[in-house]
């Protein structure tokens, strides 16, 4: 039986009352180390201060933060170990449908009422559930995919049905993320040949998605959401597909059904707005926009922009003002947040200008000027863009310069966000502008690559490595050069030796390389040959 | 504003509400009594047990009108993942036998360890629940919960040592739900358990439920197939 003495346990409830029948129950199964939250706040804290080994956190904590959005301020802290249980405690009959965030879910839910010995059930089960998969598990949390991979396979081997499925459900995820479309097809269609789930059908799905049959999918996706209407996720890959085919209409109808099903999720009201935005729907904009920042108060998806885009919509509509409460709200909302005192630095900006207050324009353009060259390298692509083009109408072609140049370095393989730059820059000034950039960068990359690669057949490795390493400083998100230095690396392991610090090293090149997106026909090989050096390694010693 | 086609379709959004308000009441009362309940450390009244039990039933019912009305709206599905048939029947066992040990009834569950169904487990525990607790009624002392594989179903069965079901029910189980005000048989219960197994579907087989006399303890049978 399991043994509560030595979990530290934390209870979130906002009712005194459920709290001491709680305590009662999990004192009276032996628990000697229990904290109370009354709230998500005070929870936060408690998980800040102690590494809780249960969480048991009601989801409707009255005015502030619910449990949901505990649980996802709580994994973006990572205040939760992945060895951490977190159950969420509803009166919900179907909670993993309706409460479900994108991509954020507790180990279980517990559906009130309970009893003692149902809550000392359901622990002892996510427990061995939790250790069962803890290899795989442990080794996502520290981003080695294809480590989990293997570990998974090897759990898959060992036939145990109470995780099989789970474990089938992670294998093809994982295959999804290292975009080894090809096993993720065949996990799914395996289990879909036992049985009709849902969740093999929406795999299908979004392997079609990232293959590029986008048509296909949406078609599956749609007899999906038909068939199963509270499957909320399937609308989230509707909606990107439809984007996919430049159907903003559709994509907003999608995100629209899924909101009106479970309209809490601040994820997809801040992409309603922007698709809305982006088909001049200006109503609809509004409202997700304000529904986003409502929802954004207690959560940590909380986006300085959602504030500025409704700034900006109500210019469009009915300029006054009162637009600049939105800017104090902002400043308000993110006291300590850089990006967001350049945000509101260039929304004020442009809300003069639109006022026709030049002289306050001119004063808050500074300020912005002046912001930009403390932080603005830290700050999102987005808005970035923003204040590119804001310096190119004050006449300041030099900062517009600098911050084009460095987006299209960091962006290099993002063909939607080069498109959408050039789009900018030939509305601004002329065709030639963005290519030219892009194509000198493109230039350069080719220049780096040969040297970094003749120096390497050579056989100068360490001459090679640095010249890939400076170019990562200047170039961080570029494929080409994240795959060279990983081959390079994994190379002089092989021929060379080295110690584990390398090892990590070339780790550390390859995980970003499946971060970039490189499939795996192209990093597995290389990451099958890392794995068997530090196979060998191991046994040497 | 009020004129009968209106009301006829503003009413189950209104029921649904209501019923929803309902359950958080109760969810209050259920507070209240178990803050009453912790000033009687030793020597706890045995009204406390049935106030758990009535309470229980109440929220079943609450739980199971509220999921019809959305299967209604197209606002509900099945969730159906691959469970542990001895989990599931230890959940039903963790939750009632304390309760039935109230009146003297014992609740025995029996099943095969490597036995496992594809199903929606927080449905179907809930429906299982509710037989049991109408087999409670029914029975004399013993209750029996099992499952076992018959081809192409996992079939969940609650046996009871009572009188069994009379003929005029067994007749024809899926039109007739036993209502029967006196006894406080909406025919509610039977209703959800039809609906929730006609919702498990795996190809062209779908779940359905069975009544007989067949009991092992020479009472009534309830059998609840799942595909």
């Amino acid at each position: 039986m399991l043994n509560l003495s030595p979990q530290k346990i934390l209870i979130v409830e906002d009712q005194a009352v459920m709290r001491e029948t709680l305590k009662h129950i999990l004192y009276g199964m032996n628990a000697k180390q229990i904290i109370e939250a009354e709230n998500g706040n005070n929870a936060i804290a408690a998980m800040i201060k102690t590494r809780f080994d249960i969480v048991l956190c009601d989801y409707n904590l009255g005015a502030g933060k619910n449990g949901q959005q505990v649980l996802e301020e709580a994994r973006h802290l990572k205040l939760l170990p992945f060895s951490a249980l977190f159950l969420l405690v509803t009166s919900e009959q179907n909670p993993a449908m309706v409460l479900s965030a994108v991509g954020n879910k507790p180990d279980d839910y517990l559906i009130k009422p309970f009893n003692g010995q149902q809550l000392l059930n359901r622990l002892e089960r996510c427990f061995i559930r939790k250790s069962a998969l803890a290899d795989v598990e442990s080794e996502l949390d520290k981003g080695n995919l294809y480590q989990a991979i293997t570990n998974c396979e090897t759990l898959l081997a060992q036939h145990d049905k109470k995780i099989r499925m789970q474990l089938l459900k992670i294998r093809a995820e994982l295959a999804l993320k290292i975009s080894d479309f090809k096993t993720a097809k065949a996990v799914y269609l395996d289990v879909l040949l036992e049985r009709d789930l849902p969740w093999a059908r929406l795999g299908l799905a979004i392997v079609a998605y990232s293959e590029g049959d986008y048509f296909d999918a949406i078609e599956s996706l749609h007899e999906l959401t038909e068939q199963f209407p509270m499957l909320l996720e399937a609308y989230d890959w509707l909606a990107k597909a439809y984007e996919a085919t430049k159907n903003v209409d559709g994509a907003i109808s999608a995100i629209t059904q899924a909101i009106e099903l479970s309209p809490h999720t601040i994820l997809r009201q801040q992409q309603l707005a922007l698709l809305a935005d982006s088909v001049n729907s200006l109503d609809l904009a509004n409202k997700a926009y304000k529904a986003a920042i409502k929802l954004g108060r207690n959560s940590v998806h909380k986006s300085s922009s959602d504030f500025s885009g409704l700034a900006k919509n109500l210019l469009k509509t009915k300029a006054n003002s009162t637009v600049l409460n939105l800017v104090s709200e902002l400043l308000e909302q993110f006291p300590d947040d850089p990006e967001a005192r350049l945000r509101a630095a260039a929304l004020e900006t442009e809300i003069y200008r639109t006022l026709g207050k030049n002289e306050l324009a001119q004063k808050s353009y500074e300020k912005t000027v002046k912001l930009n060259k403390q932080f603005g390298s830290e700050a999102s692509r987005e808005l970035r863009l923003e204040i590119a083009q804001t310096c190119f109408q004050r006449g300041n072609t030099e900062i517009f310069d600098q911050i084009m140049q460095e987006l299209i370095k960091t962006n290099i393989d993002d063909k939607k966000f080069l498109e959408s730059i050039t789009r900018i820059c030939t509305e601004m000034m002329n065709e030639n502008y963005a290519e030219s950039l892009i194509h000198r960068v493109k230039q350069e990359l080719v220049d780096i690559n040969n040297r970094g690669v003749s120096l390497f057949k050579e056989g100068k490795i360490k001459e090679a490595l640095a010249v890939f390493e400076q170019a990562i400083s200047n170039l961080p998100n570029n494929q080409t050069i994240v795959l060279n230095i990983s081959k390079i690396m994994v190379h002089d392991l092989k021929t060379s030796g080295g110690d584990s610090e390398k090892i990590q090293k070339a780790q550390a090149y390859i995980n970003k390389a499946i971060q970039l997106g490189i499939p795996h026909d192209k990093i597995g090989g290389l990451q099958a040959e890392l794995a068997r050096i530090t196979h060998h390694q191991h046994h040497s010693r | 504003m009020s004129d009968s086609t209106t009301t006829a379709v503003h009413f189950p959004a209104i029921l649904a509400s209501s019923v929803h308000d309902m359950k958080n009441s109760l969810s209050n009362l259920r507070a209240l009594i178990s803050q009453l309940e912790s000033r009687y450390p030793d020597n706890k009244p045995p009204e406390f047990k049935l106030l758990e039990f009535e309470s229980n039933r109440l929220n079943n019912s609450l739980m199971q009108l509220l999921t019809l009305y959305k299967i209604e709206a197209s606002q509900f599905n099945v969730s159906i993942d691959e469970y542990s048939v001895r989990d599931i029947l230890d959940e039903i066992v963790a939750q009632q036998s304390s309760l039935l040990a109230l009146s003297k009834i014992e609740l025995v569950a029996e099943c095969n360890d490597d036995l496992y169904c594809f199903c929606d487990s927080t449905m179907i525990s809930n429906a299982i629940s509710t037989l049991v607790n109408n087999a409670q009624r029914y029975c004399r002392s013993k209750i029996l919960l099992s499952a076992k594989q018959e081809e192409d179903y996992v079939v969940f069965y609650i046996e009871d040592d009572g009188a069994g079901y009379p003929q005029h029910f067994l007749a024809d189980t899926q039109k007739y739900y036993g209502i029967d005000l006196a006894t406080g048989n909406t025919g509610l219960g039977l209703f959800f358990v039809a609906t929730i197994a006609k919702m498990h579907r795996n190809g062209d087989n779908f779940g359905f439920i069975k009544t007989d006399n067949d009991s092992h303890l020479g009472g009534a049978r309830f059998s609840l197939y799942l595909p």
